[in-house]
């Protein structure tokens, strides 16, 4: 997989949450997206970061536009040293949530995505990956 | 009486040391500057009147100083001001005015950068009165450093004022465009709109629920359309927001009626598995206020000719 563009962006307060958005949202115009897919990875964006800000007490994301060869996507990485997550697979399984929230948002994310994993290890932190494709080459 | 600059900038005698030490203004510094008082006292109007012709003679400065009587009373202010400075004492209450002078300077429109420039033009001044003098050497060194650093002084604390004054300024425009935001309209008897745009946030979520539960409450209404269609992302906590919003409505026995929902938020909301079953939902605004106005016992009819 090439990277074409990698920035690093810091999630501390609320306010970071639209910066990171709005910066996948830009880098899936770049990546060629349709509108679709360009909601689904930004609303994965917006989910994702407000985990690390909310549960995880802030941390960083990453956002690249990246290519294998065929077809062009976005990664995105969220880091944070939190508490990491503590029952992982009712958290993925979803309507599940410590805060007083729907607990939609990380499953509803691995739906939004191509490909997702996370690390999660209990008083380190938490690090989600997701990546996304365009669907058509253009 | 405004509240002190210093209590708003959270100055205390604690900052005040840091600063003079920061500065490296100290006792040997405040004595020299007391001894050279009288100099200065003999040589104030001159001084002052050789800094407004400078003033005056530069295009920049001089369309904000067209006023004589202005420019008069400026004279009298930059006097004692510029005595100030060889009181040979820095308290809380020469902040207090050095914060005033800034944020009076700001409120005016003057630019910092001009601020500097005046600032080193007096500089000036006073350095040919302390050459004039005819002491040299070490002691006329040491005075004009410390003349330097209680301007330096006096100018950092300017240059607070300024920062101060521009985001209380911002505070200001952001409250107001947040009120802008959230505007409740009444489109008919006993039905409200209320249009959404750009990012929610907990703070605006916050602030278009109540919006949305007075206007119920005054209007008696029956029934609110939230229109999302400036909503660029619709994810769980916008969702959830939605949900409470309609929740706390139907308490006032009022319906939610949203609208402005685009192909890609409907989809993206269900890939989330957000429920909005409780909600009315219509794809466009016009549809939504069809049936907002069916609730309430009205109906949208052609209007027929010739009848
Ligand atoms: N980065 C994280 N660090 C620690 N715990 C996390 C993190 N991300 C998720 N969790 C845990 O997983 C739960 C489910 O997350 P999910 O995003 O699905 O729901 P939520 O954030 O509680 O609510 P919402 O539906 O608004 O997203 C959270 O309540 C939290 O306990
Ligand atoms: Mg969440």
């Amino acid at each position: 997989m090439t990277v074409l563009v990698s920035e690093r962006l810091t999630i501390a307060v609320e306010g970071d949450v639209p910066v990171v958005r709005r910066r996948a949202r830009e880098l899936a115009q770049a990546a060629h997206f349709d509108a679709f897919a360009s909601a689904a990875i930004t609303t994965a964006a917006s989910e994702l970061s407000r985990n690390a800000l909310v549960h995880g007490g802030g941390g960083y994301a990453v956002v690249e536009h990246v290519s294998d060869g065929l077809r062009e996507g976005l990664r995105l990485v969220f880091v944070d040293e939190g508490p990491g997550i503590l029952d992982i697979d009712r958290a993925l399984r979803g309507g599940y949530s410590t805060g007083r929230s729907l607990g939609l948002g990380l499953s509803g994310s691995r739906r939004l995505v191509d490909e997702f994993h996370v690390e999660t290890s209990l008083g380190k932190g938490t690090r989600v990956e997701v990546v996304k494709w365009a669907r058509f080459r253009r | 009486m405004d509240p002190s600059l210093t209590e708003v900038l959270q100055f205390d005698e604690h900052q005040l040391r840091t600063r003079l030490a920061f500065f490296r203004i100290g006792e040997e510094e405040l004595d020299r500057l007391a001894a050279m008082r009288p100099l200065m006292e003999e040589a104030t109007a001159q001084i002052v009147s050789l800094f407004y012709e400078h003033l005056l003679s530069q295009p920049e400065t001089r369309d904000f100083l067209d006023d004589p009587v202005l420019v008069d009373r400026l004279q009298a202010k930059q006097t004692a001001y510029f005595l100030q400075l060889f009181e040979g004492r820095v308290d809380l209450a020469y902040v207090e005015n050095r914060f005033r002078v800034g944020a009076a300077h700001e409120r005016l429109g003057v630019p910092p950068r001009w601020y500097i420039g005046a600032f080193d033009r007096y500089l000036g001044l006073v350095r040919e009165r302390l050459i004039g003098r005819g002491v040299a050497g070490a002691e006329l060194v040491a005075d004009l450093a410390a003349v330097e650093r209680i301007m330096h002084f006096d100018a950092a604390l300017a240059i607070d004022a300024y920062v101060a004054g521009h985001l209380a300024t911002h505070a200001r425009n952001q409250a107001a465009l947040r009120e802008l935001a959230s505007p409740v309209i009444r489109v008919h008897d006993r039905v409200l709109l209320l249009p959404l745009v750009g990012t929610i946030d907990s703070f605006r979520a916050q602030q278009v629920m109540e919006s949305a539960l007075l206007g119920v409450s005054e209007e008696q209404a029956r029934v609110l359309i939230l229109d999302i269609a400036g909503v660029a992302v619709v994810d769980t906590q916008v969702a959830d927001h939605l949900l409470k919003t309609t929740a706390a409505l139907r308490l006032l026995g009022a319906k939610t009626i949203l609208t402005g929902i685009s192909p890609q938020v409907a989809r993206t909301i269900v890939e989330l598995g957000v429920d909005l079953k409780t909600l009315h939902t219509r794809n466009k605004l016009s549809d939504g206020l069809e049936l907002a106005l069916s609730l309430v016992g009205r109906e949208i009819t052609d209007k027929e000719r010739g009848s």
